[in-house]
């Protein structure tokens, strides 16, 4: 049995012109450890269902397990990371960092040694008492990855985290990110509408298409680990993304 | 060719480089004074040339002396009104007025902003009616005062209460509401209540808004105050330009005006201050 379960899950939304579909019977497991990508275009559901993965927004119907129990509500070992990096600017670097322990009261003298390993973890040593407001785009992500594991989540949770970046730092991001998943062991659900990255950071990949949102297909990423950009001349690396791409209907 | 005979090049030495950007620093930055000094004698040469005119159109009686004083005859107003035996308790009254129906303002439009923006039935209830109740200027229901609380301070009190509550009501509550959703869903995502959402998120991410609103709670306090003191009022300096204007002496009013003029400048330069304290941090 997987660590996250999902059977027939449906989620409806009521508009005022009606109903609208936003996922039809989506079935998966995910395994502990697993690193999975939700991929596909805008209106396929992959950031609903991450909402709902998260206990934020219900589900309309279908059964939804997380450690074998039923999960419909915000829980202290799932981390929420978005495409924003949403640091609070009136808060040190290390004071964002430190926002999950606190407000889930967390010892105070672990969770200070805490955000120092975070801090050299992600890169950023020395940055602790600058404000966001001082730091790139790619550096608040950095900060916002620190704080995803502050109080060290079982399930990790990220809604197109590097998206807003240039493809230089989106790269390094991606490179970065696995160092960290392989260094921690965490469960990752990512979701992404950028093939390629979807490839380079996955074990399996949900392949979704709108309309209503449904999980088209499940693609197992066949790639070593641990993995460098060198994959991706991979002749497996191109033809897992063409396969993809031929899910999804985008190929002209 | 080796690299002591490239440096010996003329012009391509990095010393000579170097030269020539401090040139360049110093020659901006002494642009840059010069700018702010020319701006500086242009603003002061305005305000000399406007008192100029002023003087000498009074001075030669294109205007009667009776009707706009000269900034002379001002000026010595300013002094006789400051050393007069009245002046000083009148300026009591007023002051304690306006720090009154600032207080009051400021504090009740905060707690309502709070109270409609955090909970659902407390918005559905009162909501409509603030709203109802902001569009009369809140100027007509001065007489209504005085005749209500009297000629006395809780009158003024009263009007500068209604006058500052609604900036800052309505800066609390946009400023509650103007809130990344995205921050929000961290929130929850953290299984943070209400109380902490409010603490660690809506609060702080307010405040520059509810500052600016601050501000014009202020300027609004203070012109509830003298309103109500030109309605009916037995002190204050309101009550004193009021008088000094039924008696012609315009020099004396304009030198309470003045005076006035200050101290809420003063005042609100302060809350400026306070202001950068508070919010030091730079907006992403």
């Amino acid at each position: 049995m997987g660590l996250i379960e999902g059977a027939n899950l449906d989620k409806v939304y009521s508009t005022a012109t009606g109903p609208l579909v936003a996922l039809t019977n989506v079935s998966f497991t995910i395994n502990e450890g697993e690193f999975i990508s939700l991929v596909g275009p805008s209106g396929c559901g992959k950031s609903t269902l991450l909402s709902i993965l998260g206990g934020l927004e219900q589900k309309t119907d279908g059964d939804l397990i997380l450690a074998g129990q039923h999960h419909d509500a915000p829980r202290r070992d799932i981390g929420m990371m978005f495409q924003t990096s949403v640091l609070f600017p009136w808060r040190t670097i290390r004071q964002n960092v430190r926002l999950p322990g606190e407000i889930l009261g967390l010892d105070k003298k672990q969770q200070a040694d805490r955000t120092d390993e975070l801090l050299d973890l992600v890169g950023l040593n020395g940055f602790g008492e600058r404000f966001p407001g001082e730091l790139s785009g790619g550096m608040r992500q950095r900060v916002a990855l620190a704080r995803l594991l502050a109080h060290d989540p079982r399930v990790l949770l990220m809604d197109e985290p590097f998206g807003a970046l240039d493809e230089f730092t989106r790269e390094t991001m991606n490179v970065e990110l696995l160092r960290i998943w392989e260094k921690t062991g965490k469960t990752v659900v990512f979701v992404t509408h950028n093939i390629g990255e979807a490839v380079f950071l996955s074990d399996r990949i949900f392949v979704m298409t709108p309309r209503p949102g449904r999980l088209e297909g499940i693609v197992e990423v066949d790639l070593p680990r641990p993995r460098t950009t060198e994959v991706m001349r991979d002749p497996r690396y191109t033809e897992h993304v063409y396969d993809i791409r031929r899910m999804l209907g985008v190929d002209h | 060719m080796d690299m002591s005979a490239k440096s010996a090049l003329p012009g391509t030495s990095t010393i000579a480089r170097d030269d020539a950007v401090a040139r360049f620093i110093a020659n901006e930055k002494r642009t840059a004074q010069q700018r702010l000094i020319r701006n500086r004698l242009l603003a002061l040469g305005f305000g000399l040339l406007v008192i100029a005119i002023w003087h000498i159109s009074t001075e030669a009686g294109f205007v009667h002396r009776l009707i706009i004083p000269s900034p002379i005859d001002t000026f010595w107003a300013t002094g006789r009104v400051m050393s007069a035996e009245y002046f000083w308790p009148n300026v009591g009254v007023t002051l304690s007025e306006i720090a009154w129906g600032f207080a009051i303002g400021l504090s009740s439009g905060v707690v309502f902003g709070v109270l409609v923006a955090m909970f659902d039935t407390v918005r559905a209830t009162i909501y409509p009616y603030l709203v109802a109740l902001q569009a009369p200027p809140k100027i007509v229901l001065a007489p209504i005062f005085v005749t209500w609380f009297g000629f006395d301070q809780p009158s003024k009190i009263a009007i500068a209460v209604v006058m500052s509550f609604f900036p800052m009501f309505l800066n609390t509550l946009t400023g509650l509401s103007s809130v990344d959703p995205n921050a929000v869903k961290l929130m929850r995502s953290l299984t943070a209540g209400r109380w902490k959402t409010f603490r660690y998120l809506l609060l702080p991410n307010a405040l520059p808004i509810m500052m600016a609103g601050v501000k014009l709670c202020w300027t609004l306090a203070v012109l509830g105050v003298i309103v109500g003191e030109f309605v009916g009022a037995s002190a204050g300096i309101g009550y004193l330009i009021y008088a000094m204007n039924f008696q012609l002496d315009i020099a004396g009013v304009f030198s309470l005006i003045i005076l006035l003029s200050v101290f809420t400048l003063v005042i609100y330069q302060l809350i400026e201050w306070l202001e950068s304290r508070i919010i030091f941090w730079k907006q992403l």
